[in-house]
This record gives C-alpha cells, structure tokens and sequence, in this order.
C-alpha cells in the first residue's frame, strides 16, 4: 500500500495530522477534550448519518494552503473533510458558540424536558450538550408538540416527543437489518420516527436502535423504570453467541443484571471488536439473557470519570478517586481554613444563643437583642 | 413596448400544437445546435449569453453547465426544475401552460450541450394538467424526430421523462427534487458532494429551471453575443415575472431588466398600477423568500437611484436596504395590507413545508409561526419582536439548504422595515383588530439590532 500523506489541520490552536479524507469531526476527536465539536446525529459507525442536528457546526478560518479563503458559512464538522493546512475555530470562535447556543434551544423547545422519569437520564447526549451549550431558562411559552403514541412491539420504547430526528435509529436499521419497517414519517416540525402500520419491530438486531439513540426517544422495555443508570455497576462480559460478537457491557446491582447494552466509546458509540468490525449485539444477549449465569463477566468497565454514572461506585482507575493524602499532605502543611466564619457575618446565628429557651418561632429580633 | 424572446408567440392561435409551434419557427434551435455546434460551443454560447439561473439564485447557467463532471462511461443527466411552489410566482405554469413545446426544444439543446441520454423534467405534483400538456409535446416532438434515437442523424439519442413531485415545497431544492426524483423522501443533500458531480443516481447532473431551459432557444437562435445586449450589466436577456397582489392587472409579463420598478408597478404596459386607487405599501419583488421592501425603498435605492427591475438594482444596498431578484414572484401590498399578518402567513407556509431534517429549520420555523401569530392576533409582547429577530439570526446560514435561509429572511426584513407596525399590534392590541396600521413611518430608518 503506497503511503497516504498527511494533510494538517489546525483546530482551535493545535495542530494535528490527519490522512484524507478525515471529516473535521474526527480530526477533532483524535485531538480530543473540549476541541471535539459535540455530535448528536452523527454517527461514525453509520453511513450517511450526520449533517442534521447543527450542534457541531464549526467556523473555517482558513480553507486550506492553497485557497486560503475562509468559508463563509459556518460548516457542519461531521460531513466537511479536512484539506491541507485548514485552521478551523470551534471552542475559540464566539460565532460558534453563539450557534451552538441557539442549535440547543432549538433542540430544547419541544423537548419534553421529563428527565426525571427518563430512563436515559444519565446517559443523554442531549443533557450533556444542554449542560454545557443551553441556557438556564426558556424563552418558548407554547405548548409542547406532542404525538400519538406508536407502539413497536414488546422490546422497544418509543417516546417521540423527545426525538431529534437525528436519523440514527433509521441508518441503524438501513444497515443492519435486512428490511428497515420504521421511518421517518410528515415532514417538518411533525415529522415522526414510527412504522406506518402499526407493526412491531422484529428483526435479530433491531435492539441496536436503543444504543444509538442519543436521548431517551428509543428505550429498553426490558429496563424501563426499573432502574435509574447512576445507580447501576457496568461490567464487561461476553457469552458465545451464535449471532452476534457476543460481547457485551452488562449493567448490575448486585447479582442482579438489570440491562444489557453494546460497549460504548467515549462518544458514546458502539466500540468495534479486534477484527474491526462494529460490535452490534443482538436481541437474544439484550433483551432475554439477563442472568449472571448467562455471562462470563471480564471485569469492571471504564467509565468517564465526569459521567454521573461513574459516581459512588468505584474507587481507583474508574470513578472518583480519593485522595489517600492527609489534607495536610496535599497542601504542603498548610491547614484548611474557612474563607468566611458565617457567625462572624451573620446576626441570626451566633453560637451563643439557644434555641430551645426562645418562646416560640425565633425572630430576628430576638438575636438583635441579646446582641452584646 | 419590450423585447420578448420567450412570450412572444405564446398567444398565437393553437401554439401547443406542433405544427403551429414549427411553423412560427420552432425547433429551429434543436437544428441548429445540432447540426452545425458542438456540445462545448453550446456551452461557450451559453456562457457568451450571460444567462443566469431564473429559479431565484441566479447563479450564471453556463457556469454550472461546465463544472458538470465527465467521467468516462458514467450517463449524465439533465433536470428540469419545474416544481414551481414559491408563493407568488407562477411564471414556469405559464410558459408550460401556453407554449411547451419552447421547454421541449430548450431541454432538448440542453441534453445535448451536456450530454444528457434521459432528461427528466420534475414538475410541481398540483400542476396535474401540465403533465399532460408535456406529455403531448414530447409525443408530439419524437413523432417529428427530434425524440429518441439519432436525432436528425446526428448520433445523439434523447429521452424526455416527465416526473410528478407529491405537494413539497422543498422538492424544489435540487438536491431534495434528485432524491425525489430517486423515489426517497425528499430531504435536501449535504452539499459537497454537489449534483455537478454526483447528483441523480449519484452521477453528474445539472438541474436547471424551467425559465431557464426554455432561454436557451432564442440563445442558441440569436448568438449568445446578441442575446448579452438585451437587459444591462450582469442581468443579460428577459426574465418572466409574476406580478400579484394589489395591482390592477396581475398575470406573467416578460420583462428586458432595462425598465424601472416604478414603471413595472404603474404602466399600463405591465401591473397598471395599485388597484382601487390605493397607494404602494411594499413589495416583495422575487417571491415569498426573498426581504420585503417599504415603498420608498423599493422605487428609490438607499443613495436615491432609481431602482430598475434587474439583479444588480435589486439587490443593491445589500439586506439591510436592497432585496432580491429571486423567482420573479413580484407580490405588491398596498396601504390596506397588514405585514404582521403577511409576515405571518409566509412563516406559517415555512413551517409547513420544512422538511424537518436539521434542528434550526425544523424548531424554528414553528416558534416563528407561533410568535408572529400571538402578535398577529394581539396577544403578543414587545420582547417577541426582538426575539423574533434572534431566532431568524439563528437559522440563517445554519441550516443544511437555503429553505432555513428563505424562512428567515422574511421575517428579518419585516422587522427590519415594519418594526413600528409589529410594536402597534403590541401597543394597541385591539385596534390592530379591527383596522389596519396603514403606511408605515418607514422613512425613517428604525434601529434594529444588528446580527
């Protein structure tokens, strides 16, 4: 194979290699932290995707070596490939963020905003991009879009009033299943993920959808409302399946596997296996093998230390880790000491009054009293 | 009285027959093209005649002629966009309507210029009786040999295909019309790669306008040379506007881009005027997307130009006090027109007609509609006009096809003229109800913000 040359691309100051045909996306990936432009409908593993959420639009200052134009939209990072000396602003460019900003109270205007009893809560690509991208308030005071319920079959849970119609779930079935039964169906504001006839979802690999999704529109009936994410111990594990890899993360409690999903990255998509190939699990390890017995567990997985999920469980190279220095130690001796003592400041509670000799509720003016 | 190169015989007695249309002339183009020029020379042509794009970017048809891709043994294609679906314009029925035969003979010239074995003219699903029309022209024309195999002996082989689209605005798109026209939903492409390179079954493509096509005959039969003296600048040749609205006499006029605004509205020769002796409000002169203008603006440029009827005159001062050409969809409002109540309606079409495949488009074009129809029926805050704004801010240029850029100009432009007429709807809630805001205190520019 003839060597393939490097095109460099700068993003957002650093500079990287990249070989042709590399997106500004995964440029940016390989660099990696907060250069990575967010992504909500693309999808590396899945062809054609991408484009659609805007969430990633970045600005090119610099085309390329040769035309060194700047490009005079903002572009989607996901589906514009790099070329040859490209400098491209994501975090550093105020327009983009500017975008970024209105992208995220667009996608949030009709969301229903329900994670409290979303089961993806924890896990939600749309939270993790509110929370660091949207605003605290709304400006929106209509009623929410809402749609009639479509049922797909005993496995999956479909909530079409938090979709994005980001098209994954649709590529996913496109490229493996052998017959896609669910689309995307109206167009504009009341375009809606569903089958036109009511039909169940069947196929060996249709759970796959549920992986994909990155809010909370594809669920696992199978997990629904038994279990909050955060509170629940990933673990490896893989079984020989006959049609599938077979590897798998299982999410327990206890002995108990309460659900089992694909291994994801970093960006939240499904990890290849040692010969390259996507590991898409199939409906049989997701949704029926739900015993320990049924798996050989490999271990804990790794999970982003910053992900709520990895919260109060492991103590080490995954979750939280505590300090096992005295605090003295790694402050080089000095002691801790509160910025502000609250008594000095406050009138209402002083250490020397009681509480329990005042006659009734205390008042304020009772503390100003004996204030001497 | 004006030139007319593509009206001119539309009205004789039994044009859409063949023999009519041959004996005024007709296919004298396909015989000269195809006789006596190569592919390339009609391309130069082309190039020469300074055509541009008549479906509303205007983007300079030869050009895109050439940038098609020519890879060896890949089958190009020719599309007509002739899903015509912009409020207020209604040219491209008119000219298939009366004289198709002149579209048959352009795509014909243009099939051969690019190469094009299967030419298909995609047309707008509610021109139902048009397909027929079509259809009888091109059974008419290969019945007369300039269809189908070794067409008058020169080895070149064509075939007409007319397609309905199914009700949507934003087939009209090209790269949404291509995917329609491959039998998917018609969701906009992600542009690169563009259909020059791999369009309609991922092959080269070019998609033109009806308008357009149909330009290439007197283009082809005059000199591109001669046809560039007709018009000015860069607006080259006669261009077909649809003029609606209050005016005295709606319908199609065939224009030179020499003659002013002022005399398209109020001669006799064209729009004769606004009608029941009313005064101009404003206008949208190339159809829905395209910024509204007040009327002062719209007669006089910014710098106090007279404001002529081409490309260039149009779009002078920009955005902020220009408009564009666009589709030729001339919509006139006069002083009894609302343009909370306009502004409105156009969001409401957006909305409906987003294809809903990006965020931007999809979400904002309905909380557009929202917003402009609580001001619209008085219930609306002074904080909506600015957010209003914001929101158009946002989905300009965000989005993956101009369908984003064309919801929101409108509503930018209307704000950016009429801001005093959406703040009375806000101030005097229920007189807005009852009787209209009249002419707007537009002579004085009103401060809005930037964006």
């Amino acid at each position: 194979m003839s060597e393939q040359p490097l095109l460099k691309v700068t993003i957002d100051n650093i500079t990287i290699e990249v070989p042709a045909g590399t997106t500004i996306l995964n440029a940016a990936r390989k660099i990696g932290g907060e250069v990575a432009p967010p992504a909500m409908c693309y999808y590396s593993k899945l062809q054609g995707s991408g484009g659609k959420c805007r969430t990633c639009l970045v600005e090119v200052s610099k085309g390329s070596e040769k035309d060194p134009r700047p490009m005079p939209k903002l572009v989607a990072s996901c589906r514009t490939t790099v070329m040859d000396g490209m400098e491209v602003k994501n975090i550093t460019s105020p327009k983009v963020l500017d975008a970024r900003a209105g992208v995220v109270e667009f996608l949030l205007i009709n969301h229903p905003l329900d994670c409290p009893i979303c089961d993806q809560a924890g896990e939600c690509h749309l939270q993790d991009l509110s929370y660091e991208h949207g605003s605290e308030g709304t400006r929106f005071e209509f009623q929410k879009r809402v749609f009639k319920k479509h049922d797909l079959g005993p496995y999956i849970q479909l909530h079409m009033t938090r979709c994005i119609l980001c098209y994954r779930c649709v590529f996913t079935a496109d490229q493996l299943t052998n017959k896609r039964e669910h689309g995307v169906l109206d167009r504009g504001d009341h375009a809606e993920i569903a089958t036109f006839i009511e039909k169940n979802l069947d196929n060996d690999f249709i759970g796959n959808v549920i992986d994909v999704c990155p809010v909370g529109a594809l669920t696992d009936k199978t997990f629904r409302f038994k279990n909050r994410v955060w509170f629940l111990k990933p673990m490896n594990a893989h079984r020989d399946c006959p049609n599938c890899s077979g590897k798998v993360t299982l999410w327990n409690r206890g002995d108990e596997v309460f659900r089992v999903t694909a291994r994801k990255d970093e960006w939240g998509e499904v990890e290849n296996t040692e010969d390259g190939k996507t590991a898409w699990i199939c409906n049989t390890c997701r949704f029926d093998k739900k015993k320990t017995s049924d798996w050989v567990i490999e271990g804990p997985r790794e999970i982003n230390r910053h992900s709520v999920i990895s919260q109060g469980h492991y103590a080490g190279k995954i979750g939280t880790t505590q300090p096992k220095e005295t605090f003295t130690a790694v402050h080089d001796g000095r002691q801790p000491k509160l910025l502000m003592d609250i008594h000095s400041v406050s009138e209402v509670n002083r250490p020397n009054i009681e509480l329990s000799l005042i006659n009734g509720p205390a008042h304020s003016a009772d503390f100003n009293k004996k204030n001497d | 009285m004006g030139v007319k190169l593509l009206l001119e015989k539309a009205h004789v007695e039994g044009i859409r027959s063949y023999e009519v249309y041959r004996r005024e002339g007709g296919y004298r183009s396909v015989e000269k093209a195809l006789k006596t020029m190569s592919p390339e020379a009609i391309v130069e042509e082309v190039k020469k005649s300074g055509l541009r794009g008549r479906g509303g970017a205007g983007f300079p048809a030869g050009m895109k002629w050439s940038f098609i891709a020519k890879p060896e043994g890949v089958p190009r294609h020719l599309v007509c966009n002739a899903d015509e679906s912009e409020p207020g314009t209604f040219k491209d029925r008119y000219l298939m309507e009366n004289i198709p035969h002149l579209l048959i003979e352009g795509l014909i010239v243009a099939s051969f210029a690019l190469g094009s074995n299967d030419t298909y003219i995609y047309i707008r699903g509610e021109y139902a009786w048009i397909v027929d029309i079509l259809e009888q022209a091109i059974g008419e024309a290969r019945a007369n040999g300039f269809l189908g195999k070794n067409i008058l002996g020169s080895g070149f082989d064509c075939e007409i295909h007319v397609q309905r689209g199914a009700g949507a605005y934003i087939c009209g798109e090209e790269t949404a019309l291509i995917e329609s026209l491959e039998g998917k939903r018609g969701n906009p492409r992600i542009k690169p790669p563009f259909p020059a390179i791999q369009g309609l079954w991922m092959r080269p493509t070019v998609v033109n306008n009806v308008e357009t096509l149909s330009a290439v005959v007197p283009i082809i039969n005059m000199g591109g040379e001669e046809y560039a003296k007709i018009g000015v600048g860069k607006s080259t040749g006669t261009k077909l506007i649809s003029a609606c609205g209050n005016i005295n006499k709606p319908g199609v006029y065939e224009i030179d881009m020499t003659i002013s605004v002022e005399e398209f509205i109020y001669s006799d020769e064209y729009c004769g005027g606004i009608a029941n002796g009313k005064r101009l409000k404003a206008c949208i002169p190339g159809g829905s997307s395209v910024p509204i203008l007040p009327a002062n603006l719209l007669l006089k440029t910014a710098k106090g130009e007279t404001r002529y009827m081409n490309y260039e005159s149009l779009s002078d001062g920009g955005f902020a006090t220009g408009t564009m050409m666009g589709s030729g969809g001339f919509i006139v409002l006069d002083e009894d027109q609302c343009v909370v109540k306009n502004t409105y309606t156009f969001a409401r079409f957006y909305r409906h007609e987003s294809c809903g495949q990006c965020s931007p488009c999809r979400e904002g074009t309905g909380w557009m509609e929202k917003l402009l129809l609580r001001l619209d029926k008085g219930q609306g805050k002074s904080s909506d006009i600015d957010l209003l704004w914001d929101i158009q801010r946002k989905i300009e240029g965000n989005t993956i096809c101009p369908l984003g850029d064309a919801a929101a100009w409108p509503v930018a432009a209307a704000i950016r003229h009429f801001r005093d007429e959406f703040e009375w709807h806000v101030t005097h809630p229920e007189e807005a109800q009852k009787r209209n805001f009249g002419l707007a205190h537009y002579a004085d520019p009103i401060h809005v913000p930037v964006g």
